[in-house]
């Protein structure tokens, strides 16, 4: 009987557990979790803005280990890793022989080198459940709040507190919101929605120091332009990084993140890595890069759980570059390139105001990025357009209103396909 | 499993199909005392004219390898293992909109009364078959059987007897 050990309850260690479930009836599963509870990280902000309970961000069905007879350590981590000897030891001291193995332990926000940052009481990030937590409780002692950072993290953070009431302003280093996400005229609907939401926004600048009390108490931050921003408590969302320093002097391989191949496993035979803690093939660039994205650590936890339970799969359609957000009611949809990076690039624009906005942004006749603002009701045709890098020429003067129809291809079982 | 096949040679772009699914996601399941000017009333199907003018059905598949599953960040996406289909459970929805992105053939779509949760086939699930075939006139939509690992088993499964009429 194999003993498949699986480090992370996330999107990537859950869906490995259920494909190796799927395929190995009698194998011993165990999940160990640092989480003391299994929580969508991309829900976090709902606890903030007072949507959604702790127990409503259970992305997995009640029973779910007990369904599926998984053990689950919740609480504790690995803290060594001995390859030879196939073991893994963990915070609690306990060690844990396996089989096989996933890494599927995520990433951690980084807080970037600003004087103070790491001593403020008020500064928090937002990627864990306790994250949350600490900033609906710090949030109750101020009424002013800076963010640090405008990408998707920072925004949801900065819209669910102003939710709660408090002041927020946040300081981006680009020249709007969202700049991976959103070109300008995208951004600029949020920008004027979070504005009515007592919401403000520094861009092109950076904080140079948080400025605290005699007892490290956040008082506001001073910005490297000279301007300063009065607040109690700080929110940092500048990005992360793999969490592998328990890999350190192991034959484990890391670049970025852990190395792995198209069947997700690592440099060391029986040990696999998925999700935010690995680096792998992206489909859009062709390029090896973290791809921390949701729906790619589910499918690379279905490829690495698949193969650790012997089923050969390969993994495909790992597209990082598509991102969904809705701010204040206003939903925004991007794929792949969001400004034109040359002259060989056309932009074509359906722009109706407040009304809602698509552009599309072609190179050879074929979709190369999207946006769409408001009406998002087809997005995934765009995307999925800009994924496989399908051709549509003579289709561009209507390429706002493309359906399936005009692909329209279906094998003998009823699946569609893209010709 | 079973799933829907289309046959768009066959479909005359009469929106049966369309006006049955609002019909039976409504109280009265009635076509007759459906109120199409309702945004509650939002159809699971769709008729889109191709580059030609001409009608194609396109419904959703319960794929086999759903991408809007895959890219639900809240659990309310599921495939079901006994009988194939792509569950969507409106309390856990979020409204995230990870499944609009990400199904290539745009058949889940935000609610368009309040815009807070997906919208998708549910197969009418407490019907022996989906009303949708019941209602096309034409065999432009039939059921078909699967075994589990997607390959086809059966065609144009009893039920659809008005559609062989037509086809004669």
């Amino acid at each position: 009987m194999s003993k498949y050990l699986i480090l992370g309850a996330s999107a990537a260690g859950i869906s490995a557990a259920r494909a190796i479930r799927e395929q190995d009836g009698g194998g011993e599963i165990t999940v160990i979790s640092k989480d003391e509870r299994v929580y969508s990280r991309c829900m976090l902000h709902y606890i903030i803005g007072g949507q959604r309970s702790e127990d409503e961000t259970r992305f997995i069905e009640d029973d779910f280990f007990e369904q599926h007879n998984i053990r689950w350590l919740p609480g504790r981590e690995a803290v060594k890793l001995d390859s030879a000897g196939k073991k893994v030891q963990l915070s609690d001291g306990e060690t844990h022989r396996y089989d096989q193995l996933l890494i599927a332990t995520g990433a951690s926000s980084v807080l970037p080198p600003v004087e103070n940052l790491g001593r403020g009481k008020q500064v928090r990030s937002l990627r864990n459940l306790e994250d949350a937590r600490d900033i609906i409780r710090l949030s109750g002692g101020t009424d002013t709040v800076a963010v640090i950072g405008a990408g998707l993290v920072g925004m949801d953070a900065a819209c669910a507190l102003a939710q709660r009431g408090v002041k927020v302003t946040v300081v981006e280093v680009a020249g709007h919101i969202l700049p991976l996400q959103l070109d300008q005229r995208a951004a600029a609907s949020y920008e004027r929605l979070c504005k009515k939401h007592n919401m403000e926004f520094i861009f092109n600048d950076m904080v140079a120091s948080v400025v605290l009390d005699e007892d490290d108490n956040v008082q506001g931050l001073k910005l490297k332009s000279g301007g300063t921003v009065p607040c109690g408590m700080v929110v940092v969302a500048a990005g992360v990084k793999p969490n592998i320093d328990f890999l350190r002097d192991t034959p484990v391989d890391t670049g970025r993140g852990i190395k792995v191949n198209e069947q997700q496993q690592t440099s060391v035979a029986g040990i696999y890595a998925a999700g935010d803690v690995c680096e792998s093939l992206e489909s859009f660039t062709g390029q090896v890069m973290p791809t921390p994205v949701w729906p790619s650590a589910v499918r690379q936890g279905w490829v690495a759980g698949s193969n650790m339970a012997g089923r050969p799969v390969r993994l495909e359609d790992n597209f990082a570059f598509q991102n969904s957000m809705t701010f204040f009611g206003l939903s925004s949809v991007s794929f792949g390139t969001i400004n034109p990076p040359g002259e060989s690039f056309r932009v074509l624009v359906d722009d109706r105001g407040d009304a809602g906005y698509k552009k599309v942004i072609l190179q050879d006749g074929r979709i190369k990025g999207a946006i769409l603002q408001g009406d998002i009701s087809a997005a995934g045709i765009l995307g999925a357009l800009v994924k496989k890098g399908i051709n549509i020429s003579g289709l561009e003067n209507r390429v706002f209103e493309l359906s399936y129809a005009d692909f329209f291809a279906q094998k003998e079982n009823g699946e569609f396909y893209f010709k | 499993m079973k799933r829907i096949l289309i046959n768009r040679e066959l479909c005359q772009g009469c929106r049966n199909c369309q006006l049955a699914c609002m019909a039976e996601h409504t109280e009265a399941k009635s076509v007759l005392m459906l109120d199409l000017e309702d945004p509650a009333n939002q159809a699971r199907n769709f008729v889109e004219a191709d580059l030609d003018g001409r009608p194609v059905p396109l419904l959703c598949r319960h794929c086999d390898d759903p991408a809007c599953a895959t890219a639900c960040m809240s659990g309310a996406l599921r495939k079901n293992p006994d009988t194939g289909l792509v569950e969507h459970d409106r309390v856990k929805c979020a409204g995230c909109w990870m499944c609009v992105m990400s199904c290539p053939y745009g058949l889940i779509r935000p609610d368009q009364l309040a815009g807070r949760t997906a919208v998708k086939c549910d197969f009418c699930v407490t019907r022996p078959m989906p009303r949708c075939v019941e209602a096309c006139p034409t065999g432009a939509i039939t059921l078909i059987e699967l075994e589990s690992k997607g390959r086809l088993t059966k065609a144009g499964l009893p039920g659809q007897s008005l559609a062989r009429e037509v086809e004669m």
